[in-house]
């Protein structure tokens, strides 16, 4: 049980949606923007989270959108997990999303909801980062486009009273070879241990790692390591293992040093199965 | 037979899928209040203050009450505070209550409730709580007010100590040419029933207590809030509903005191207590944890002759249970094998840990998976078929347990057959051990299990069957329907001795303590054996009063009639007799004479000849059967990733006689479900401040759907004579040997001997790297 009260509103276009955050804000609610509003639930009932007003954006077309335009892929915030990969118009999204919380809870978690969850997993972002795509995103400035790569550092950083649009993807890297690995504590439920997506784009491999910080994150340092075609495969998996960033977690789902263990494997997988494939 | 052996469906199915049947907190609040903990964060401290004047100004709050010094409370031992005062000895305990008109304000003022303590050193195992120097839990355990037969002592983390002593240890020793002595430990877990527990309480101004709860053991909750807080027994009315899963958390009596001292401080007004999955973990009592050492020796043909275990059981902060489940683990202290010598030294000890209740199985999942591990590694030892040494070595009628019990077929059931079943089911013969390529294996771990009861001798069993005019029946018992369909069996065995059908039976689901014969707590897979019996015995009783009126009418003597498809009738000639619904309710000559009147029939059961524990050898009866069993886990292994799955699961187990078939399979798979829940991932990860660090179903996890094994159970029928049909106790015993088959497949898989639970991947990579664990 939530035991704070809120207001709900559910506003029907974007600029609305700003408007009452900022009244709210001003009114001094703590307002926050929800879509599948899981979160709410889950954090709100142990008084990790508060709020006074949720501002609901199910209802915002631009949200909810799931299309191709031209060579572009363009999919809403608020499109629930289970949509998506319905739709499976991204395999590598489809992939990570399919390992996120359980059928239920994907109804109603969000994409946008994932990224910019308080749960720190965030796993629904690794495709677009290694897919270089780009987010659109809504404040009191009005409707900005940025490359996600320059806007997501642990977080998707938005400033207040901003929220996720829509993401844009070139079809080019959907269709791209990719790699997907999630392993856990134990079996196949629960958080990671480790999730590692892959993707292989003009000839190089792409990387990009949730559950072995307490963020998710596409390291350049790694993928050149990964990438440097001299060395042999464990050589390069031992040189990219020297350029984690950190902190390593060290929690209820495992050990640092079993993360990286695990991780030393799985990125091997992971070269041995992008290695040789060709776009 | 017509009902027995059949896959009755249970009579609360479609209530239960339909979303209809009503559990404790499902019955509208109405005009209650709300009753919400404050618990504590720290494993042990001393309480330094609780600043409440907040959580008073919150409107609609309607007490809150701390620090007072009720009075002590627990099973065997009075050691436990309802609500803690002056000393904290748990992350999970209950520091302070507040009951307001609404359970988010009863929340929120619970939140705004600022607890200062100072910390104090923590026991954070019982190894840790019986070594030298070790912090005391409680100042003087042997100053508490105690039961008779509870051994603990003074000065001591000990709460309890049982010990067998059979045969001469000397000699066993002696004649062992192969010894091996090995170490093992698990820490506490939960039992993660559906339904986290719910409890009201109402205190009338008359004095009556009118209590509802989830609980196992309605008539446990009347006696001991009585024996606690001084109340005339017969004034406390417990009611239970249907109860969304038990397995022995709810057979403690924890919530309904809370939900009484709420009532109490707020004139008694009705008061709900509903645990957060959180509380139901942690604040409730959970499953136990242990640490244990064996000694084991044979000749060197593998015949058992000796073994020395110690058992120190994880009693939490409080003793309530921990007492019984210490003795437990000392009654059925090895395996299924006949052992002359036996030495056991079982203690309850106390940590800072939440404490426990029973858990599926009492005591013997956990006993077992000490036992059933050192027995492979004794195999491995004399380069034996674990297979084998268990067959040569099963106990049999004829042979004698631990407590000196000696067996017969109807009391130990067919050990060697169940070997036998499950080798040929599990393909033992292709191998232990199959390499499937460089990375992966399959292999397979066997464990053989028992189970008797230790449920107190006195324990007794009530039914009344009235009837309807139509000749149909209502059968009361004081059995709880916590999810297993006993209430459906009681039916179909009453059905069957009434020659009628089970659907012509009506069942009182709900137990109410004022007009429900007591059962005495419905655990320990006694509802069958003991309701079962008392069921019978109330259809003797209204088949004789059937009789006595229809040969009065029928000028015939009692013996000459019979009973079948709800009419009494001439055994010479069935078409001579007289329809139920024109005896049940007296019978009336045509002249208007009337004879008889309603028929209520009344039965009981209690368990014959079962003896207190020898203190100084454990000799004893403990209970009425032992329900035996083996069972094997397959599991394909990644020796890279240390990953597995569990592939096959397999129970034969050794039940008398199936009642109901698709009902006892449902409990088998269930329990092995849960067995391998606990076996390989549920347990609290607690850190060296003794905090339990995941008690959230989203970093504690049981088997999910999609994650089980293929699940193959098969029966074997040895009746057990006292019981119902031959029947023997069915709902704990798929559970018993799945952590141990579980660790001796991945002990074999992985190359290397494990010895704790879970079995995670990262614990057999720690095992196999040698780093810490």
């Amino acid at each position: 049980m939530i035991p704070f009260e809120f207001e709900y509103i559910k506003p029907n276009t974007l600029e609305e949606a700003v408007t009452l955050y900022e009244r709210l804000d001003s009114e001094g609610k703590e307002p926050v923007y929800i879509s599948g509003g899981t979160e709410i639930i889950t954090l709100g009932r142990l008084n990790v989270l508060y709020t006074g007003a949720v501002i609901d954006l199910k209802s915002i077309p631009e949200c909810h959108v799931m299309t191709r335009e031209n060579d572009r892929l363009v999919l809403g915030g608020c499109c629930p997990l289970t949509e998506v990969e319905n739709a499976n118009p991204f395999p590598l999204l489809t992939s990570a999303s399919k390992e996120v919380a359980d059928h239920t809870a994907r109804t109603k978690i969000t994409l946008g909801g994932n990224i910019c969850a308080n749960i720190f997993y965030r796993e629904a972002v690794l495709p677009f980062l290694l897919a270089e795509s780009t987010v659109t995103i809504m404040g009191p400035d009005g409707k900005k486009t940025l490359p996600i790569n320059d806007l997501f550092d642990q977080t998707l950083q938005l400033n207040k009273g901003e929220f996720l649009v829509h993401i844009t993807t070139d079809i080019s890297s959907t269709k791209a070879p990719f790699f997907h690995m999630k392993r856990r504590k134990q079996w196949t439920t629960g958080y990671p241990l480790i999730t590692v997506s892959g993707m292989k784009k003009d000839g190089d491999i792409r990387i990009a790692i949730s559950g072995l910080c307490p963020f998710p994150f596409r390291s350049e340092r790694i993928e050149s390591c990964i990438n440097d075609r001299f060395n042999s495969v464990e050589e390069r998996v031992s040189s990219a293992l020297q350029q984690l960033p950190g902190p390593i977690l060290n929690d209820t789902e495992g050990s640092d040093q079993f993360r990286i263990f695990t991780l030393k494997n799985i990125l091997s997988d992971l070269v041995k199965t992008l290695e040789g494939v060709d776009h | 037979m017509t009902n027995i052996g059949k896959s009755v469906i249970r009579k609360e199915a479609l209530d239960k899928v339909t979303g209809r049947a009503k559990y404790t907190a499902d019955f509208p609040s109405g005009e209650m209040l709300h009753g919400k903990s404050v618990i504590s964060h720290y494993g042990h401290g001393t309480i330094k203050s609780i600043d409440v004047m907040e959580a008073k100004k919150e409107p609609g709050v309607r007490a809150i009450i701390t620090g007072k010094q009720y009075p002590l409370t627990g099973e065997e031992i009075r050691d436990r505070p309802p609500i803690a005062f002056e000393k904290i000895r748990f992350h999970g305990e209950v520091v302070a209550l507040v009951v307001a008109d609404t359970p988010a304000i009863a929340k929120r003022a619970a939140s705004l409730i600022n607890v200062v303590v100072d910390p104090l050193p923590v026991v954070n195992s019982p190894s840790e709580g019986v070594s030298k120097d070790a912090p005391l839990v409680h100042d003087n355990v042997a100053e508490y007010e105690r039961e008779e037969g509870v051994h603990p002592v003074p000065k001591t983390n000990i709460a309890n100590h049982t010990k067998i002593r059979k045969g001469d240890m000397a000699s066993g020793w002696a004649k062992s040419e192969i010894v091996i002595e090995e170490n093992f430990s698990f820490p506490p877990s939960d039992h993660i029933p559906m339904e986290t527990r719910s409890a009201t309480a109402e205190i009338r101004p008359d004095g009556k207590v009118l209590i509802t709860t989830s609980s196992q053991a309605p008539f446990m909750v009347k006696e001991l809030l009585s024996q606690y807080f001084d109340l005339e027994v017969g004034k406390i009315i417990v009611k239970t509903p249907l109860v969304g899963g038990g397995y022995g958390g709810k057979a403690s009596v924890q919530q309904e005191i809370l939900a009484y001292l709420g009532s109490l401080a707020v004139e008694g007004r009705t008061v709900r207590m509903i645990n957060e999955r959180e509380e139901d973990m942690i604040t409730s009592p959970c499953h136990m944890g242990l640490d244990a050492k064996v000694k084991l020796g044979c000749t060197a043909d593998g015949y058992l002759q000796a073994t020395e275990l110690t058992y120190l059981v994880d009693s939490g902060a409080y003793s309530d249970k921990a007492i019984h489940l210490s003795r437990a683990c000392a009654v059925d202290c090895t395996g299924p094998y006949f052992i002359e010598n036996i030495w056991c030294d079982s203690y309850a000890v106390y940590t800072n840990h939440p404490y426990p209740a029973p858990y599926r199985g009492f005591s013997h999942a956990e006993v077992h998976f000490v036992f059933e591990r050192a027995m492979d590694i004794l195999a491995r030892k004399l380069n034996m078929d674990p297979l084998e040494l268990r067959y040569k070595n099963a106990i049999k009628p004829g042979h004698t347990t631990p407590t000196q019990v000696k067996l017969n077929r109807s009391t130990v059931g067919d050990v060697p057959m169940c070997i036998e079943k499950v080798k040929q089911l599990s393909r033992w013969e292709e191998g232990q051990l199959i390499e499937l390529n460089e990375r992966t294996v399959r292999a397979k771990g066997l464990a053989c299990v028992w189970k008797n009861s230790t449920i107190p001798p006195e324990s007794s069993s009530g039914a009344i069957i009235t009837f309807n005019e139509d000749g149909t029946m209502n059968l009361m018992s004081g059995v709880v329907e916590i999810g297993t369909a006993t209430k459906t069996v009681l039916a179909q065995i009453l059905a069957e001795r009434f020659r009628m059908s089970v659907n012509d039976i009506y069942v009182k689901m709900t137990v109410d303590t004022q007009s429900t014969p007591e059962h005495w707590k419905t655990v320990a897979s006694r509802g069958t054996l003991m309701g079962g019996r008392a069921v019978l015995a109330a259809a003797e009783d209204a088949i004789r009063q059937i009789k006595e009126v229809a040969s009065c009418v029928m000028k015939v003597r009692t013996d000459d009639l019979e009973i079948g498809n709800r009419r009494v009738f001439l055994r010479e000639d069935p078409k001579e007799g007289l329809d139920f619904r024109d005896v049940v309710y007296g019978y009336t000559f045509p002249e208007g004479n009337a004879i008889g009147g309603q028929i209520i029939g009344r039965g009981n059961y209690i368990l014959r000849n079962i003896t207190y524990l020898d203190p100084e050898t454990g000799a004893g009866n403990p209970g009425p059967e032992w329900a035996v069993g083996a069972q094997v886990v397959e599991v394909e292994f990644d020796r890279r990733d240390y990953t597995y799955k569990i592939i096959k699961a397999i129970s034969v187990l050794d039940v008398g006689r199936v009642l109901n078939y698709k009902g006892a399979l449902g409990q088998v798979t269930g329990a092995m479900s849960m067995g391998l829940g606990f076996g390989g991932r549920e347990s609290f990860v607690i850190d060296d401040k003794a905090r339990v660090l995941n008690p959230q179903l989203r970093t504690y996890r049981p088997v999910h759907f999609g994650e089980h094994p293929e699940y193959i159970v098969e029966f074997i029928e040895t009746p057990h004579i006292d019981s119902p049909f031959g029947a023997r106790g069915v709902g704990e015993q798929g559970l018993l040997g799945m952590p141990a088959a579980l660790g001796n497949s991945l002990s074999l898989a992985a190359g290397v001997e494990l010895h704790h639970l879970p079995l995670l991947p990262e614990s057999i990579w720690r095992k196999k790297e040698g780093l810490n664990t």
